[in-house]
């Protein structure tokens, strides 16, 4: 830590009061380098770990644990007003609609860790999924369906490296480049989409119907069980090996039952949704099975949380987010990082499009009004999930339970018959109290801006 | 006279936040414009170049931009209709709404915040405004309904204000959820996603908020009014020039004032004299200046003064400047930020009233797009000169940037683009906006007083 320049001579410290992103106010440093290492990595035992948490969670650095709060308020409150709300056939059908904010909320961190915004991932999605069906389409260019993603996903990445080169190289502010690019996208969308309608839901041609199957297709009830047993088992094999493997380096693990507890955990919620998801929920008829897209989530999840969390870049994103006058000082590349932090958001953002295409199957100019309004969807799927807006903390896992709530309110007020404007408003509320309660929480933190 | 750099407070900051204490001197430096010590109109003019060359170029490239958009779209217009005086007198309708709400954007943007909301609250005040004078209904008198609608936006303008200021959080983000609120309340208050609401010239109190940009001053009136109106800003300009100069204060040279009330008098004679050119048919006759032309230089008026003239005002650009060093000075941050934000939105309400009587007095939930309405409004005042990262710029920087953004929205709406004409309306401005702030990140280079981080 302490090869952090601490010192901030108040003559040479640039000024310190400033709000959004780029501030790095030098005086909090110290204090910022004792938080950083969390408590629980000191903890010997269970109890000794929860009370580190719980003095954690105090200090304002609360991680999930608001987030899953508000999943249970928002989940009873719903379920008070109409019983339909926790029905197995609601609870499935609110995760499909929730995944493609959890992915867009994904995408968004890695602009949020970075202290920076991009208002254009609703547009970026859009933009994507039509690509990718366009692409497709039987009486034009007919690519196959993995090239048309691809291909897809590579021109939402070089949207992505435009906007984050204007805005690493030249310093324009983040909300300003990607509200112009969120503009020429949706002209370029229109353009696209021509004045008809594109659908990918001929079941006559293969191409189309693997991208249907990729929002709508359902694993076998059967099948579910056995990629849970194998998923949950290389997952719980994996983390015990890892802590076994640092414990006997000597180095910081956590107590070996909190290890244990992870894994049980893991297990009982991946048991809950196979078990949800195999319910027939068909009127007439049989649908069961988890939905493709849940494992989908769950690899973009894990691809951008071992991005972030065990390589190089992830660490450089993290310290450009917390004080970017001290990572430009250790030497890392602001601009290299930072037009990647943009490009790793537009391709994200281009997966939530391939997941948006098949949700929608049929694509007209309509999305771009649905695209606007999920960028809002998103930022506030990530700040409510946990992650700040200043930048530096955060983890795509927030994106996942943040989106989950934003899906849940969605849905049941929808259920309960509330207009879409009406909606909208509860939205643009709840960002409000999240970003609200993200400040007010920095405030309680040593580290404060 | 000048700036000891020691005490200056550092000149511009980047998007509020950091200022690079090692750009002081220089930045203190430039901080006095080199046209007050001129002596000569020689003089003056040379200092203005230097000013010019070192990225301070104030409003030169906007008119610039305005010769070039005109010339461009004359030729290439169908049968070169760009120029006509309807064409241009519909543009003055139409601009005068992004120049209100880039003025109100102004003074939020020279505190280095941003309000994303100003369109949703203009598209909620001009609602408000039309529900208050129907009849049947509550039937107000119109400056009621107008002074209800400009109180309310000011009270969500100092709600979004205090979350800002009081709270930190960033302005972007409460203005944003702020823009989403009002958006769907927006639709609310109209009644639905059919809803409308509409004001008509038969009834009275209708008629004045319907007559804001579509009535017409007599040409004879029009003339009178320009005369009067020249003849009292060139006295006052003259007269205050006169007296600070014989206090011996820093004055600009005799003939830059009275070249200055020259370029008055002449753009005011251009503007009438294309207003007052019958526009109508040989039979129907509609010639003279929009009501909305002096309403806006009244806007224009205000918000000069109080940002050039008042302590407030200084305050503002002091908190643009360098926050920091404004706090030390002992300005009260929030309560100077909370109060522009609710000026900002008040002003904004203003432009949705003159937007609904520009659409012919009917608003619907497709009269305008609020999302639009904030990119036109933000792209128009940082073309016009005002930067994005506080602190640098002028009320009628606005009103020009607007002028512009409205010649380039019709010019393009003009041209025969069959499907390429929707696109094309998103495209421009997100493409005007990158470029306008791109322009104003390269000046503030050439400045010397931009922030690594």
């Amino acid at each position: 830590m302490s090869d952090i320049p601490v010192t901030a001579d108040p003559g040479e410290t640039p000024a310190g009061a400033a709000g959004a992103g780029t501030v790095a106010d030098l005086t909090a440093a110290p204090q910022a380098a004792v938080a950083d290492v969390p408590p629980e990595l000191l903890a010997q035992s269970l109890g000794q770990y929860f009370r580190a948490w719980w003095v954690r969670v105090r200090g304002g650095d609360s991680g999930v644990l608001p987030v899953v709060l508000a999943i249970v308020v928002v989940a009873i409150s719903f379920q008070v007003a109409n019983p339909a709300f926790l029905s197995a056939q609601n609870l499935v059908n609110l995760f499909e609609q929730s995944t493609v904010y959890m992915v867009l909320a994904m995408a968004e961190i890695f602009a949020l860790l970075l202290g920076e915004i991009d208002l254009s991932v609703g547009l970026v999605m859009a933009f994507g999924s039509v690509v990718v069906a366009e692409l497709v389409q039987p009486t034009g260019l007919n690519w196959p369906w993995w090239v048309a993603i691809i291909a897809a996903l590579l021109a939402c990445a070089a949207v992505g490296a435009i906007q984050g080169s204007l805005v690493a190289r030249l310093r324009m502010p983040s909300f300003i480049v990607t509200l112009g690019g969120l503009l020429i996208l949706e002209g370029v969308a229109i353009i696209l989409l021509g004045p008809g309608l594109v659908s990918i839901g001929n079941s006559q041609f293969r191409n189309e119907v693997v991208l249907y199957d990729i929002f709508w297709g359902r694993l076998d009830p059967v099948v579910s069980w056995i990629l849970l047993a194998v998923l949950v088992g290389a997952a719980g094999t994996g983390l015990w090996l890892r802590d076994a493997r640092k414990r006997r380096q000597g180095l910081e693990t956590p107590p070996r039952s909190l290890t244990a507890m992870k894994i049980v955990l893991m297990a009982v919620a991946g048991i809950a949704v196979v078990a949800i998801c195999n319910v027939n929920r068909a009127h007439f008829g049989t649908i069961e099975g988890v939905p493709y897209i849940i494992p989908i989530v769950l690899v973009v999840l894990a691809a951008s949380t071992v991005l972030l969390q065990r390589t190089r870049f992830g660490r450089y994103v993290y310290a450009i987010g917390g004080n970017p006058e001290a990572a430009r000082r250790a030497g890392v590349s602001l601009p290299a990082v930072r037009t990647w932090g943009f490009v790793l958001a537009a391709l994200t953002a281009g997966i939530a499009g391939v997941l948006f295409a098949s949700w929608q199957v049929s694509l007209t100019t309509n999305i771009i009004k649905t695209a606007n309004s999920y960028v809002l969807l998103a930022v506030a799927a990530a700040v409510i999930g946990g992650t700040s807006l200043f930048g530096g903390r955060g983890k795509t896992i927030h994106g996942v339970l943040g989106g989950l709530v934003i899906g849940a309110i969605y849905n049941g007020l929808y259920l309960l018959g509330v207009s879409s404007w009406w909606i909208d408003v509860v939205v643009a509320a709840v960002l409000l109290a999240a970003a609200a309660i993200d400040v007010l929480s920095r405030r309680g933190a040593p580290r404060q801006a | 006279m000048t700036a000891d750099p020691g005490e200056t407070p550092a000149g511009t900051a980047d998007g509020t936040m950091v200022a690079d204490p090692t750009a002081a001197p220089k930045a203190a430096a430039a901080d006095v414009p080199p046209e007050l010590l001129a002596q000569s109109l020689g003089q003056y003019l040379r200092a203005w170049w230097v000013r010019v060359r070192s990225g301070n170029s104030g409003v030169l490239p906007v008119v610039l931009a305005m010769v070039i958009v005109a010339v461009i779209f004359e030729i290439i217009t169908p049968q070169h209709a760009f120029l006509r005086p309807s064409n241009l007198v519909y543009i003055f309708g139409l601009s005068t709404v992004y120049m209100v709400l880039a003025m109100a954007e102004t003074v939020v943007l020279l505190l280095g915040e941003i309000d994303l909301s100003v369109g949703a609250v203009a598209l909620f005040g001009g609602v408000i405004a039309f529900k208050l004078v129907q009849q049947p209904g509550p039937a107000w008198p119109w400056w009621a309904a107008i002074l209800t609608a400009l109180v309310s936006c000011g009270l969500i303008g100092a709600f979004t204000g205090t979350l800002t200021a009081r709270l930190r959080i960033p302005s972007f983000v409460v203005s944003l959820g702020m823009f989403l609120l009002f958006s769907g309340i927006l639709i609310v208050v109209l009644g639905g996603a059919n809803g409308t609401v509409g004001v008509s010239s038969s009834a009275l109190d209708q008629r004045v908020i319907f007559d804001l940009v579509q009535g017409l001053i007599s040409p004879v009136a029009s003339w009178v009014a320009l005369a009067v109106v020249v003849a009292a800003a060139g006295t006052a300009l003259w007269l205050r020039a006169a007296a600070r100069r014989r206090q011996g204060l820093v004055a600009p040279p005799a003939g830059l004032t009275a070249i200055r009330i020259v370029l008055v008098a002449l753009v005011g004679v251009a503007v009438v004299m294309i207003c007052t050119v019958n526009r109508g048919t040989l039979l129907v006759t509609v010639a003279g200046v929009p009501w909305v032309i002096p309403i806006v230089l009244v806007v224009l008026g205000a918000w000069t003064l109080l940002l050039q003239r008042t302590r407030f005002g200084r305050y503002v650009y002091a908190i643009g400047g360098n926050p920091e060093a404004a706090r030390r000075a002992g300005v009260n941050l929030a309560a100077i930020r909370t109060w522009a934000f609710a000026l900002c939105s008040a002003t904004a309400a203003l432009g949705g009233i003159l937007l609904g009587s520009f659409f012919f007095g009917e608003y619907s939930t497709n009269t305008a797009d609020p999302g639009q309405l904030v990119l036109y409004s933000v792209a128009a005042a940082v073309i016009g000169g005002v930067s994005l990262f506080g602190g640098r710029g002028k009320p009628v920087h606005g009103v020009l940037g607007g002028l512009l953004i409205g010649a380039i929205a019709y010019g393009v709406s003009l041209l025969s683009l069959g499907q390429l004409a929707t696109p094309l309306q998103y495209i421009v401005p997100g493409v005007v906006l990158i470029v306008a702030v791109l322009v104003d990140v390269l000046s503030r280079r050439g400045t010397g007083s931009v922030t690594r981080v």
